[in-house]
């Protein structure tokens, strides 16, 4: 306990209420979220309660504020809150006090003076098309913004779809150029994203509680998705998974086996090619989340995600051109009988010319006359033998 | 009827080794069992009642498609490797009409198809618009194996030898885009199946030369000119009685 004595989290922990005991436990949990042994459970909670104030600037793009709303949380002040909330947000626009200048003065001088030295997370898109001018603050472009900012970065975390992967402002036909992070400014080092919309603040709380404990990031995957949170599909920890294999789906809502609380497979959940640990973690305090309550996963977490998890409701989107609602298992059903067809039209006429030829050779001469060209022959005689 | 033609003088060739021929059919039956257990997986269409612990039909759907997967990709790649030691009418390029003869064999033999000549060029083997057409078969059989190696991968067991295919996924834009080719795929190789039996049956017919029963046994029978002789392949005169 006395490495706690006048340690930046204790006193925060103390003004706030929140016993040590509970401190403890949000290190386990934590601990588990990252997939990590339980016996680290003592290491992570020695690491973050001795670690520097962690300085963070958060930049709004193109956005919903859904993922600020996620990180400020309107329940009761848990440890979690504790460890978000005494982050040195030195810039954020919709929670400082300072507005217009004197905001945009703070993030200069954070830029400038910790260098380096800081976390940018990112929230929204980036709009590049007409130089930028979709999007501006302060009169900045938001694409020289992030390259500024995010570029003197200690890491970045592009927090929720839009700014991991572009979200909805990219979708079809993305009139403003949106681009995630990684697209927008490329070869940015320690980027992270953590999509989702919004993203999870649990995912967020890990994130920030294994970097405080390990000074470095987690193991990402291709998209710089952290691993302990995007790993394993939706689907292979999903609680209906039983019903999916036992082949048992929800065939319309309100169904009986809606209401049994079957497999959404057929409503066209998503589940099986989105990564994330919905089912694990869940959603605002662990209470629920959506496959939970009844609703297909939409895969918001994917790259794309309205474009191509589109028609949210279906197992597949259908084939461009055949019209809206048309399945590829309709125009596959339809291409097949045309195939048939048109080759069963061609076997008449074959057999009728086959007919005329056999006739005309029982008479005698010559079945057709000589064709043009005198294509070669493949063989050259060899019976079977290597050309 | 086809006693009528004259029994030509025809020479006994063995076309398709047994590689070829197996490889064949592992490849057709598995395209079947993947076929219909995947229009299942799409849209699957039995109902199950009752404890779900007590069922497994969507588990055994899966099981039978991975099965068939793998017998699959083994014989489509034991039939690409085969290309290329096999003989000469099993070879690479008798799929590509890019050799001067095949080049020369593709136009005619594409209006024998469409009634402008009444008789193919003799091609033993694959003739040039078939060899060409199994080129655009194989890619969408690379494509369905990399579509199904790539969405296997994303649920496989860090173990698994699959596991480390992930990075297929961005490659092929994505899961759902994965399954979406993987659907589309099927529908496409399930239409050419219909036009591969209807063409072999009627290659067998109008050739006489045994195409059908050759993809069982191996041979085929056919005149010596198409061995010898370059060029188009009618029966001889004096053989027609």
């Amino acid at each position: 306990m006395s490495d706690l004595q006048g340690s930046w989290l204790e006193r925060e922990l103390e003004s706030h209420g929140v016993s040590r005991r509970e401190f403890l436990q949000f290190c386990a949990a934590m601990t588990s979220v990252l997939a990590l042994p339980d016996s680290l459970a003592a290491a992570v909670a020695q690491a973050v309660e001795r670690t520097p104030k962690p300085i963070l600037v958060w930049l709004e793009f193109q956005d919903c504020a859904g993922n600020t709303e996620s990180f400020l949380r309107a329940s009761r002040p848990t440890a979690a809150e504790i460890v978000l909330d005494t982050l040195s947000v030195d810039y954020h626009e919709t929670i400082m006090a300072a507005a217009g200048h004197q905001a945009e003065a703070a993030l200069t001088k954070t830029v400038a003076e910790k260098s380096g030295g800081y976390i940018a997370v990112v929230e929204g898109s980036i709009p590049t098309a007409a130089g930028g001018a979709y999007c501006t603050i302060g009169g900045r472009a938001a694409i020289d913004i992030a390259r500024e900012v995010c570029g003197k970065a200690a890491a970045t975390i592009a927090i929720g779809t839009c700014a991991a992967f572009g979200g909805l402002p990219a979708a079809s036909p993305n009139p403003t150029g949106a681009l995630g992070v990684a697209d927008a400014v490329p070869g940015l080092k320690n980027l992270i994203n953590l999509p989702a919309c919004p993203a999870n603040v649990e995912n967020l709380t890990a994130l920030v509680v294994y970097y405080l404990a390990f000074k470095r990031l987690p193991p990402l995957d291709a998209y710089h998705r952290p691993l302990f949170a995007y790993g394993k599909a939706i689907h292979d920890n999903c609680e209906r998974r039983a019903h999916f294999d036992a082949g048992q789906y929800v065939e319309q809502w309100g169904d009986e086996g809606h209401r049994t609380g079957y497999c959404l497979y057929k409503m066209g959940c998503k589940g099986p090619v989105t990564y994330q640990n919905c089912p694990n973690v869940r959603w605002n305090g662990g209470t629920n989340w959506p496959i939970g309550c009844g609703h297909p996963c939409i895969g918001c977490a994917e790259p794309d995600f309205w474009d191509k998890m589109t028609p949210f409701y279906r197992h597949l989107p259908g084939i461009p051109g055949f019209g809206i609602g048309t399945t590829v298992d309709q125009v596959g059903v339809g291409a097949v009988i045309a195939v048939g067809a048109a080759f069963a039209g061609h076997g008449v006429i074959s057999m009728i010319r086959r007919r005329s030829d056999i006739e005309r050779m029982q008479r005698g001469p010559q079945p057709a006359g000589p064709a043009a060209g005198t294509p070669p022959d493949e063989t050259g005689g060899a019976k079977g033998g290597r050309s | 009827m086809s006693a009528a033609i004259a029994a030509p003088k025809l020479v006994r060739v063995y076309v398709w080794e047994w590689p070829v021929r197996i490889t064949h059919w592992l490849i057709a039956t598995s395209i079947i069992l993947c076929s219909a257990t995947g229009l299942y997986l799409g849209n699957p269409f039995l109902i199950v009642t009752g404890p779900a612990g007590a069922h497994f039909v969507m588990g055994w759907a899966k099981v039978i498609h991975f099965y068939g997967a793998i017998v699959f990709a083994l014989s489509v790649l034991s039939r690409i490797v085969w290309m290329f030691i096999g003989n000469t009418y099993a070879r690479w390029d008798k799929f590509l009409p890019i050799p001067k003869k095949r080049r020369a064999g593709f136009m005619p033999t594409l209006y024998f198809y469409t009634f402008r000549l009444r008789k193919p060029p003799g091609f033993v083997g694959h003739n040039p618009v078939a060899g060409a057409t199994y080129t655009l078969v194989f890619c969408l059989l690379l494509a369905m194996i990399v579509t199904g190696v790539a969405i296997y991968s994303g649920s496989a067991a860090v173990g698994s030898v699959l596991h480390p295919f992930r990075f297929l996924i961005p490659l092929v834009g994505g899961l759902q885009t994965a399954r979406w080719i993987h659907h589309v795929v099927m529908w496409l190789l399930l239409g050419f199946l219909v036009h591969h039996v209807y063409s072999a049956v009627l290659m067998s017919q109008v050739e006489g030369n045994g195409t059908l029963e050759s993809i069982f046994s191996g041979y085929k029978f056919v005149p010596p000119e198409d061995l010898v002789y370059s060029g188009y392949r009618f029966v001889d005169r004096n053989d027609v009685p």
